[in-house]
């Protein structure tokens, strides 16, 4: 590689193009550049040395690593800039210059973040993905997105205002900015950072940004944000926070509660977007065991997150951009005529069940693993419980009722070319990297070579005759439950609605708290302004009407008599005075 | 210079333009808006009684993959993950404890669509060819949520 492109930052090379797309009237050019970046993004990153600081600064003393990367943050980068290949090929159809480059820049910040070698300018990217990603909500023009949009901003600028508060606790303590793993959350700026890297994941509770904002995001926005954020920030947990216990848990929780909230929501992006924090807790469990099994287990199965995820919301993407909405309970029967989308979402619905010769299987595999080593038996169950609740909401629920079920009568043209073509191409990454090792390096070898534990990678088998059974039988007995369920009525129907979750205590009594206020106040603050005024207008009145040279005690005889009565009294005080003095 | 390959023997072209047919054939949709592949892909969904014939081959499948845990010793960190057909058993009664619970869950937490006030139509950039999507406008960021 050229000595000049051995220090560039993939990531900055993405921002830098995104930026330039902004301004290129251009369809095709720009439309070049979108895919061009990518590309060259993943030549740049292939032949870059790992645990090496290629680009830095001195400033005020302090030392900025912009660039270094390893085998932790290799899979990440490379993961995200696959994506933003697959994602501006998506978007091909359409001829949008804040959102081709707005993309372009969010996923040049997502990578540059991992990227980083210092904690200020993982800051400054963090913060980077959150404006340059709200512009994918607000490009759907809606009114429910703008509102969205904001609610999103606000909770990604806490994240960041967190992070460097907490980075600002780091400093004073150590004096150092370098990125290093934190042992315990007692350490100065530990929980503050632990908080802001957690709204990010999307903890459960502070999880409702992915709900509220995703779903209602442009057909391409939906889809370039899956990748990112929540990627970005389980990166950055197992960067400083592998072996933290508490994480065991949270990730536990995480896989558990989306899957309840998954088979009763309506609107197929947004049961996504609860399979995305599903998914999510996997891995932040296992990073929170901390193993090297199970950090390999994280990291795989992130890198599969990005494709499989990515490829539903592509194919309910082209559901929305065809037939205007992905409402459960309004489509159904889109197979005759959506019959290659149909084919790709399966493929994505499969591989996120953890199918054998499917991506998941390869990658969660090792997190269960892990998990079970530790000897957690309720984590494992929860976590077994949630791979069965994945198979129901994102690998049943999404393609049946979308293109199978009830027959809506909708008879839509199949998606744009470009759509297929980049659904085709994440499927062919979800299959290829499910695959037994046929040849050495095939498959999923391929895979677990670029994990950060590549001798552990190497030992682990994820094909063994147990494990393959394991699987099948769970996820045959389940397919079995849904279709007994179906065939006794007992299958919820997809109704219309909105599901309430904790946003409700923000969005609805929060929010009507803040308008009870405003009410009070609105009739209260003239009322008081009203009495007050009407006091102190009295009392200033008759002030006046005393005091004021036309006062009543200006008037000449009363005035004189009280002069003379004010000298009697102060004569009287200073005697009094002198006296007891 | 002559042409010495005979024209009967150029088959060439004659592949590439039955390719090209094929493939054209293959993404026409018919009057009624039936693409070809779906037929290929899944025309088997169309058979009669296919809710029927898929709960037993599932039926079958689970009772031979529940079977072979008496052949197959699978080695689990667990010992009561080693017994008879537990992964099975978990996965069916966690599949069915997922979904009947869907039923108070549903009761318990759905409301109108309208009840945060700001239920809309799709976003801009679905297929401007779809019929009876809402013109730009009317639905801009004006007139606060509730």
């Amino acid at each position: 590689m050229p000595a000049f492109l051995a220090g560039l930052n993939p990531g900055w090379l993405l921002i830098a193009a995104g930026l330039l797309a902004l301004f290129v009237r251009g369809r095709v050019v720009r439309q070049v550049i979108t895919i061009a970046a990518p590309i060259l993004g993943i030549l740049l990153v292939s032949g870059t040395p790992h645990g090496v600081d290629l680009l830095t600064h001195e400033t005020l003393s302090i030392t900025l690593s912009f660039y270094h990367v390893d085998s932790l943050s290799f899979l990440f980068g490379l993961a995200f800039l696959i994506a933003a290949l697959l994602n501006a090929i998506y978007a091909l159809h359409t001829d949008n210059r804040i959102q081709d480059g707005m993309a372009l820049a969010y996923a040049g910040a997502a990578v540059s973040a991992v990227f980083s070698g210092d904690l200020l300018t993982l800051f400054v990217f963090w913060e980077l993905t959150a404006v340059t990603s709200v512009f994918l909500i607000l490009q759907a023009g809606t009114r429910a997105a703008y509102f969205a949009s904001m609610r999103y901003l606000g909770v990604q600028i806490l994240s960041g205002v967190l992070l460097l508060a907490g980075i600002a606790y780091v400093w004073n303590a150590t004096g150092s900015l370098s990125i290093t793993a934190f042992t315990s959350l007692d350490q100065p700026g530990a929980l503050i950072i632990f908080i802001a890297f957690g709204i990010k994941a999307a903890f459960p509770f502070l999880h409702n940004w992915l709900q509220d904002s995703y779903p209602k995001a442009s057909v391409v926005g939906a889809v370039v944000l899956s990748a990112f954020t929540t990627k970005l920030a389980v990166y950055a947990f197992a960067r400083m926070f592998p072996g933290q216990d508490e994480l065991i848990w949270i990730g536990a929780i995480m896989t558990v509660f989306p899957v309840f909230f998954a088979v009763i929501e309506n609107d197929l992006r947004r049961v996504l977007a609860y399979s995305t924090n599903n998914q999510v807790g996997f891995m932040i469990c296992a990073i929170g065991v901390g193993t090297p099994l199970a950090l390999n287990g994280a990291v795989a199965h992130a890198f599969a997150d990005i494709l499989f995820k990515g490829l539903l919301f592509m194919s309910m993407g082209a559901v929305l951009y065809r037939t205007g909405t992905t409402k459960a309970n309004e489509l159904g029967g889109l197979y005759r005529t959506m019959p290659w989308t149909t084919l790709f979402c399966l493929i994505g619905a499969i591989s996120i069940s953890a199918m054998p010769l499917f991506s998941a299987f390869v990658t969660k595999s090792m997190i269960l693993s892990a998990v079970a080593s530790t000897g957690m038996i309720v984590v494992w169950l929860m976590l077994m419980f949630a791979s069965a609740g994945v198979l129901e909401h994102s690998g049943i629920k999404i393609p049946y009722f979308a293109f199978f079920g009830h027959d809506s009568g909708k008879r839509v043209k199949e998606a744009p070319f470009n759509m297929l073509l980049a659904m085709g191409m994440a499927s062919f990454l979800c299959i290829a990297i499910g695959l037994p090792a046929f040849l050495p390096g095939f498959g999923y070898e391929w895979l677990y070579s670029l994990l950060p534990y590549p001798i552990e990678a190497a030992n682990y088998q994820p094909f063994t005759p147990g494990h393959i059974l394991a699987q099948l039988q769970l996820l045959a007995l389940a397919v079995f439950a849904f279709i007994l369920l179906q065939r006794l009525g007992l299958y919820p129907p997809e109704k219309p609605g909105v599901i309430l979750d904790t946003d409700w205590t923000y969005r609805k009594v929060g929010y009507g708290a803040v308008r009870w206020i405003d009410t009070v106040w609105a009739r209260l603050g003239p009322a008081m302004t009203a009495i007050f005024r009407g006091f102190s207008g009295r009392t200033y009145d008759r002030l006046v009407d005393a005091f004021s040279p036309r006062g009543v005690l200006s008037r000449n005889p009363v005035s004189r008599g009280m002069a003379v009565w004010t000298a009697v009294i102060l004569a009287l005080v200073l005697l009094v005075s002198y006296l007891r003095g | 210079m002559t042409d010495e390959t005979p024209t009967g023997r150029d088959t060439s072209g004659r592949f590439v333009k039955r390719a090209v047919e094929t493939v054209n054939a293959m993404s026409r949709t018919n009057d009624e808006g039936i693409h070809p592949m779906s037929k290929v892909l899944f025309g088997w969904t169309e058979t009669k009684n296919i809710g029927a014939i898929l709960f037993w081959v599932l039926a079958v499948l689970s009772i031979i993959l529940v079977l072979a845990d008496l052949v197959i010793d699978r080695h689990e960190y667990f010992n009561f993950a080693e017994s008879i057909g537990f992964f099975g058993l978990w996965g069916f009664l966690s599949f069915s404890f997922v979904v009947l619970m869907g039923w108070p869950l549903g009761r318990l937490l759905r409301r109108d669509e309208n009840y945060y006030g700001d239920a809309g139509g799709p976003p801009d950039d679905i297929d401007p060819g779809l019929e009876g999507k809402p013109l730009g406008g009317g639905h801009g960021p004006h007139g606060g949520e509730h």
